[in-house]
């Protein structure tokens, strides 16, 4: 099959099905409010978000690369960036960039220059352990890992918990090879 | 574009301008967004009408907010008082905001005085979804219903809203009706306004 | 007019997810069709281990006297085959708008549970449209 060439991201943003930001960014609050009222601790709020994202993720993953073209994902440096670059602009239209790179190119940070999650949000003080935006870690996570990166996800800096920017830490932990092992199906 | 790192801070989220709402997210971030809720709730519930009450909570917390934010950007922090002029709100300005187009249809109810219907070929939210032949009737569009009854409550107009499938003759998918009824209160003050 | 047979969807561990036959010809009952899949996968599987090409993906297309098998692969290990008459053109196209049908229609409906049998309304009435042949022909385009 003839490879398709890589879109970018604007070029993808501004061809598919957009919706209005604030019905995206109330829903989400929608939903953080279900979970906040559902679950007794924060920090069980803050897992569940992360799931909710980590199922995202692995569906989402099909898309990005469906509407991408991107068709082989070489390393993780450039998974990354990808993700980054093309990921977060089609999804979500806006820029994010890569930073803090290790030695050896298995941890970096992603940096979100625009939060369409947080906008209207300001965190009460009885959530203040609340990591809001947490169902970005788990899509992360979940995506990568349908391309056999297996990944820790953390946010380093959040705007809602008074920093300057938001904030992802990507850290690989494992990279499965491409082939799977036979085994018998469930 | 702003430089990275650069956000600017607000001490407060109420410092922050009102954003115009021109921003944009892919409908299929808010797809995925959408498809979770509904999974997260039916984790929650053991049957069909408890789920539609909870899709409705939540879209009933989008539609308080999305009337707050709309008088004051689009109406000049001005609501209206009269039945006609609220459901034209919500019909064309709320769609319009909140999916891009005005609604295909606003009617009255023929055998009610107090019912309202908003109808629309393809919600939004229902874009993606097919409903499992085990849930029966079940409307995912609740989620807008809540939405309307939102709008409708905070602006002092107290309704029963519900959504429903009907089939369109010579189509395969039926189209979504949001059936509103108004309190006894609404009408009675409607019909002295009317005077 | 070149005629697709049936249309397949497995799941990385090979299970059958989906079928459907599109014409009166070549149409299989269940346990043939699972049987066509799980091999699938295991010659698709070999396939790439026999390569001697480092990086293959698999196998793309089965070319027969009376059939043609193209196969598409996702990344995430997916797959989506088509079986049609010898010649069949604009397949690869077809499996590449049939992903992107999947990725709207089934993996965006809270009630599809990921890698189970697709059973989606929405995915089949878009997917019936798509082979059309007229339809087709614009995809090569």
């Amino acid at each position: 099959m003839a490879p398709v060439t890589p879109r970018s991201g604007d070029a993808i943003f501004s061809s598919i099905d957009r919706v209005n930001a604030e019905l995206f960014t109330l829903t989400y609050g929608a939903i953080v409010r279900q979970l906040l009222t559902d679950l007794e601790e924060v920090e069980e709020v803050n897992n569940l978000l992360d799931q909710m994202g980590y199922n995202i993720g692995i569906r989402l993953i099909d898309e990005f690369l469906a509407k991408s073209g991107v068709s082989i994902c070489v390393d993780f440096k450039e998974t990354v960036e990808m993700i980054a670059k093309v990921g977060f602009k089609m999804f979500l239209g806006v820029t994010a960039s890569v930073t803090s790179w290790d030695a050896d190119g298995t941890c970096c940070s992603i940096i979100l220059e625009d939060n369409p999650l947080a906008e209207f949000v300001e965190l009460p003080d009885t959530c203040q352990g609340l990591y809001y935006c947490n169902v970005l870690s788990g899509v992360i996570r979940g995506a990568l890992e349908m391309v056999s990166m297996k990944t820790e996800v953390t946010w380093t800096r959040d705007v809602l918990r008074g920093d300057d920017a938001y904030e992802l830490q990507v850290k690989l932990l494992k990279q499965v090879a491409e082939e799977y092992l036979y085994k018998d199906d469930e | 574009m702003i430089g990275v790192g650069k956000m600017k801070q607000y001490s407060n989220v109420l410092d922050k301008p009102l954003s115009k709402g021109k921003q944009e997210v892919s409908l299929t971030a808010f797809a995925f967004l959408f498809s979770e809720l509904v999974q997260y709730n039916q984790t929650q519930v053991d049957n069909i009408a408890e789920l539609e009450r909870r899709l409705e909570d939540a879209g009933y917390a989008v539609g308080s907010r999305v009337l707050e934010l709309l008088c004051n950007r689009e109406k000049g922090n001005r609501r209206e008082t009269r039945l006609l002029g609220i459901l034209s709100f919500v019909h064309s300005t709320v769609w319009k905001v909140l999916f891009g187009k005005v609604a295909d249809s606003l009617e009255k109810g023929t055998e009610h005085e107090d019912e309202y219907m908003i109808s629309e070929k393809e919600l939004l939210v229902n874009r993606f979804i097919s409903i499992p032949k085990d849930m029966g009737t079940f409307n995912c569009g609740a989620f807008v219903a809540g939405i309307v009854k939102g709008v409708l409550d905070n602006a002092g107009f107290p309704a029963v809203v519900t959504a429903h499938f009907v089939p369109i003759e010579g189509q395969q998918r039926p189209r979504t009706t949001i059936l509103i009824k108004f309190a006894d209160e609404v009408l009675k003050r409607e019909a002295r306004l009317s005077q | 007019m070149a005629a697709i047979y049936s249309l397949y969807i497995i799941n990385k561990s090979g299970g059958l997810i989906f079928y459907k036959d599109c014409g009166t010809k070549g149409r299989m009952d269940t346990n043939d069709s699972l049987r066509v899949a799980s091999l699938w996968h295991s010659m698709h599987a070999i396939s790439q281990q026999l390569s001697p090409v480092n990086g293959c993906s698999g196998i793309e297309l089965l070319e027969a006297d009376t059939f043609d098998l193209h196969c598409f692969q996702s990344l995430p290990g997916t797959k989506f085959f088509v079986v049609c008459e010898p010649g069949t053109p604009h397949m690869e196209s077809l499996l590449r708008y049939i992903y992107e049908l999947y990725t709207d229609y089934v993996l965006k409906n809270p009630f599809y549970e990921i890698e189970m049998p697709i059973r989606c309304e929405l995915f089949d009435i878009n997917l019936t449209q798509a082979v059309q042949s007229d339809r087709v022909a614009l995809l090569g385009r």
